[in-house]
């Protein structure tokens, strides 16, 4: 069985004094040093990125990874937009299935706080169709067409929304390593400004630098031997359509349904065996979504679940979500996003989530969704 | 620079889709805006199903903010989308307005 064997993420947030270079660097070894491995032990790398290729002209990264570590071993880089780091480890836990016995590192990094936000903002919008780009839609702007259909059939408000945030800053207070470690209060969101309506600042993830790494092995010995370790039972992936307007509907994520049922079937699990889940929030909506196409909520359900707080640390329930802040107050570092969001739920599972620990987390779930749906990933991790 | 070339295949598919009349399937007005389009921020944007079925998405024009709704009926017209440079060619593309 491949398991994962060990996990470091950097910090997240505004790291003026670190490269891109500079954060991988930090990833790989930190790593490495935490389940005191080296580098010859590594048999191939998978590499996440979507922007530095957009913003600065910064290519043909597998390379520039050789020269960080000194090494000459298969390194690949994927890019599905905001679900790199998902796509990256899907791709390195079937490689391991054709390779036995073999080791390799998934890393996944992002360098945005270089750039102006306009700058930004225009190079994830590179994840948009051309008919979206060319009328100006921004990736906020995707999620909140969708929140806007989502608002009036199920007759919610942006209030039902502003509770994903609340909680999502409360989890972040709790992880050091979070861009965001202030919790904000209800009124605070809903007074803060609009970013794509009904979208508001604080519906959404933030602009992050970061970089976060995962070692996943199918070596028995190597396995055996580790101070820690969670077995990958399903890691599935789905697309759909670029385009919104393509979507069969607008008020859920179809491929987050397809790679959840896929997950699921492949496990022989079921969302309720779930106590801990890293879903993609980059937009409040987006977490509701997550949680109502995971097969966690009824459809439609969301707003009420999301307002009574039901999935929050310390409220007893059998399933926390986004115990590391998610994408909302952890920080939004693209390509690290899907890798650190698998990270920590392997921490969960290992019992090394120090003052956010979840009790007797066996299994876990990790969904990454790529631009406003057109990828998504869903891994299941469990002891 | 904004490509001729990208200009001219994209019109092709303009044509079918101007005068036709629909509905807005879903909206959002867009406040932070990419570099291009920071100029003309606060503005909206539409998702419409036209009568034939086909869907489109596109800025909204000459509204009302009661216009701004899920099932109000809207027309394809045809706006100036995109500004370059002074040597660049200009840019003319789909908008919808409230019928």
């Amino acid at each position: 069985m491949t398991s994962v064997i060990g996990y470091y993420t950097t910090q997240f947030g505004e790291l003026w004094e670190k490269s891109f270079s500079d954060l991988i660097e930090e990833s790989v070894d930190g790593v490495l040093n935490n389940s005191f491995m080296d580098k010859r032990e590594i048999d191939a790398i998978f590499f996440a990125n979507m922007l530095a290729g957009v913003l600065e002209n910064n290519l043909h990264a597998p390379s520039k990874i050789a020269e960080i570590l000194g090494v000459h071993i298969p390194i690949f880089r994927v890019e599905a937009a905001c679900a790199s780091g998902g796509v990256a480890f899907h791709l390195a836990k079937n490689y391991l299935e054709s390779h036995p016995a073999k080791t390799v590192l998934v890393v996944g990094a992002e360098k945005m706080t270089d750039y102006s936000p306009e700058e930004t903002t225009n190079a994830l919008a590179s994840a948009a169709s051309g008919e979206e780009q060319e009328a100006g839609l921004t990736f906020p702007g995707l999620y909140a067409m969708m929140a806007q259909v989502y608002l009036e059939k199920y007759k919610y408000t942006e209030e039902h929304l502003a509770h994903i945030s609340y909680k999502n800053h409360y989890h972040g207070s709790l992880n050091d390593k979070a861009h965001f470690r202030k919790k904000i209060t209800v009124d605070q969101i809903l007074r803060s400004a609009y970013i794509a309506s009904p979208l508001k600042v604080l519906d959404c993830s933030p602009i992050s630098d970061g970089a976060s790494a995962i070692i996943l092995s199918s070596d028995k010995l190597l396995i055996a031997k580790a101070n820690h370790k969670a077995a990958v039972l399903a890691s599935e992936v789905a697309t759909d359509t670029i385009s919104l307007k393509g979507r069969k509907s607008l008020d859920e994520i179809f491929a987050t349904r397809i790679a959840a049922e896929k997950a699921f079937n492949h496990s022989k699990l079921r969302p309720k065996d779930m106590k801990v889940a890293e879903v993609h929030d980059c937009f409040s909506i987006a977490e509701i979504f997550a949680m109502e196409d995971l097969g966690f909520w009824k459809k439609g359900s969301g707003g009420k679940k999301a307002k009574e707080r039901v999935t929050m640390y310390g409220s007893g329930n059998d399933l926390i979500v986004n115990t590391s802040g998610g994408l909302k107050a952890s920080g939004h570092p693209v390509g690290a996003t899907g890798i650190k969001q698998i990270g920590e739920v392997f921490l969960q599972l290992t019992n090394q989530a120090v003052n956010r620990q979840v009790k007797n987390a066996k299994c876990g779930l990790a969904h990454n969704v790529g631009g406003s749906g057109g990828t998504a990933v869903v891994t299941i991790l469990g002891n | 620079m904004i490509s001729p070339v990208k200009i001219w295949r994209r019109q092709k598919e303009i044509r079918s889709i101007l005068g036709k009349k629909g509905k807005i399937l879903t909206w959002s007005i867009i406040y932070a805006a990419g570099p291009e389009f920071k100029k003309f921020a606060p503005y909206p944007i539409v998702i419409v199903e036209l009568e034939n079925h086909q869907k489109a998405t596109a800025q909204l024009v000459d509204y009302d903010k009661d216009d701004l709704k899920i099932g109000r009926k809207v027309v394809a017209i045809l706006r100036k989308v995109r500004e370059g440079g002074a040597e660049d060619v200009l840019v003319y593309g789909i908008k919808f307005k409230p019928t």
